[in-house]
């Protein structure tokens, strides 16, 4: 099993941008937005995972495209400030886009199919998306929110631990080239 | 030159403007304080009937979770709980057996400790008569504690016979509905004497009273001390039946002492008469539970002979006696 891991423009032309069936993607972030809505009434234990923003990355990573990322990331980042009902429409959706983009960049440049550099793409993302949310939350509504707890620190490392299992998952809604 | 940023960095600025736009919708929502409700109520509105069917569905789960997957170890709780259920059934059997019993063996300590001048001997019923038709039972006390022949047996509700046979640990006692069995006994209002016998029914009957006496059903039946085995005044029964005969009346006794239960009982071991406690508390309990008759007040109905042919005298004597015989001194009473 060969991995690639390749960085530079040169490698560029090698880079696979991935196919999904029709309705995949909109289901997948469907599903996403609906499971992290429906388990938090059954536990706390949901909150451990970002279940749209791993889809946000995923989609963003393999589509390779930093506006189509960026749109799906602001579409699943404003659903989820609807569905959440304490956020201001927006504040998930700035994050979201931000991430989206970066995802699709990242994606575009480096072929990250190898669970460790899954795993290191989606601990870094969910910093960056905390950080982004944060300063939206401090800036925009003038409310304390803090940039890095252990707290976070467990949530990542257990949200990049389950992406690499979602993305292994998801990997089988490729359509064969 | 924008046209050329713009195809240059389109990306760039697609996102430059979607967070724009998002930061305006965020500017809006703060300033004017105002919600976004249209978002809200379609997401609302999308995801609603899913939540509402994954509810439905784990809770389904849920029921076949606890209805049948989680019940697995039922069956061998159940069977586990059911034994636990019999063994405290069983113990809960004991403990009233142990507290009937510690009543009983109250009461008897009781009697005793009211009589302290009749040396007395408590006794547990061990056997009965292997033939139906005699009524004897068999205690653990026997000649190896001074137990011996002619000696009162009684509970503290009444009399119940007399030892027969003495082994060395055990005695035989005739019952006083033994057929072979006679008590003298008074009537302890008339203070008319007769014989107290066994006839081989389940009740003993009174015999010489002569057809004049007027008894009635309920009278007491006290021992006369003459057969020089009960001490008088000792509780034997109540009449539960009396008619006239040839030539004496033909009277039923209902026994003081449940001869069918027995489970533990005093032996006399000398023919001291017993004399009730003189207390206070004495005077209000009904003699019968004390076990010791002294006087009885007038009857208030009577069951009348339907007719006297003959005035025969009983055999024994009929004589009204004093009520109280005096105590004798209390003479050293072994123990048990």
């Amino acid at each position: 099993m060969a991995y690639a891991l390749t960085t530079g423009a040169q490698s560029e032309g090698n880079i696979e941008v991935h196919k999904y069936y029709n309705g995949s993607v909109i289901i997948t972030a469907f599903l996403a937005l609906f499971l992290q809505a429906f388990l938090h009434k059954y536990g706390r234990w949901s909150e451990l995972v970002d279940l749209p923003l791993l889809v946000t990355i995923y989609f963003g990573v393999s589509r390779r495209n930093p506006v189509t990322g960026m749109f799906l990331g602001a579409v699943i980042g404003i659903a989820q400030d609807a569905l959440s009902h304490d956020n201001p429409i927006g504040l998930f959706g700035i994050a979201k886009t931000l991430v989206g983009y970066l995802a699709s960049s990242v994606g575009a440049r480096i072929d990250t199919e190898h669970p460790a550099s899954r795993f290191l793409l989606v601990f870094l993302f969910f910093h960056f998306h905390q950080i982004v949310f944060a300063i939206e939350q401090r800036v925009l509504l003038a409310r304390p929110a803090p940039l890095f707890t252990l707290m976070l620190l467990r949530n990542s490392l257990v949200t990049a631990a389950f992406g690499v299992v979602l993305f292994a998952l998801l990997d089988r809604l490729r359509r064969s080239s | 030159m924008i046209d050329f940023i713009f195809s240059r960095h389109r990306p760039l600025a697609l996102l430059a403007t979607a967070v724009l736009a998002q930061v305006l919708l965020l500017a809006f929502q703060i300033k004017r304080e105002h919600d976004v409700r249209l978002i809200r109520y379609w997401a609302d509105a999308v995801v609603t009937p899913f939540e509402r069917g994954g509810t439905w569905s784990f809770s389904r789960v849920g029921g076949v979770w606890s209805g049948y997957i989680a019940l697995r170890g039922t069956r061998a709780e159940n069977a586990r709980l059911r034994a636990e259920v019999d063994q405290l059934q069983l113990r809960n059997r004991q403990l009233e057996s142990q507290a009937a019993e510690a009543q009983r063996l109250s009461e008897l300590l009781n009697f005793r400790e009211a009589h302290p001048e009749a040396p007395m001997l408590a006794a547990q019923v061990i056997g009965a008569s292997a033939d139906p038709s005699s009524h004897t039972i068999v205690v653990n006390r026997g000649e190896r504690d001074r137990v011996r022949r002619d000696m009162a047996v009684i509970t503290p509700s009444g009399i119940v016979g007399k030892v027969v046979e003495v082994f060395p640990n055990t005695s035989q006692v005739l019952l006083i509905d033994d057929k072979d069995s006679g008590v003298g006994a008074l009537l302890a209002e008339t203070r008319t004497h007769g014989v107290v016998k066994g006839s081989g029914d389940p009740d003993p009957r009174m015999d010489y009273v002569v057809n004049d006496e007027k008894i009635h059903a309920g009278e007491v039946i006290l021992t006369s001390g003459e057969d020089r085995i009960f001490p008088k005044g000792l509780l034997i029964g109540s009449v539960s039946a009396a008619a006239p005969g040839n030539p004496f009346q033909t009277i039923h006794i209902q026994p003081a002492a449940r001869l069918d239960r027995l489970e533990d009982v005093l032996i006399l071991l000398s023919r001291q008469d017993l004399t009730p406690k003189k207390t206070d508390e004495s005077a209000e309990v009904p003699a019968e539970a004390s076990g010791v008759v002294q006087s009885v007040p007038a009857p208030s109905s009577t069951v009348a002979p339907a007719a006297a042919p003959t005035k025969s005298s009983a055999a024994p004597k009929t004589a009204t006696h004093s009520p109280a015989t005096p105590a004798a001194p209390p003479q050293p009473a072994p123990q048990p």
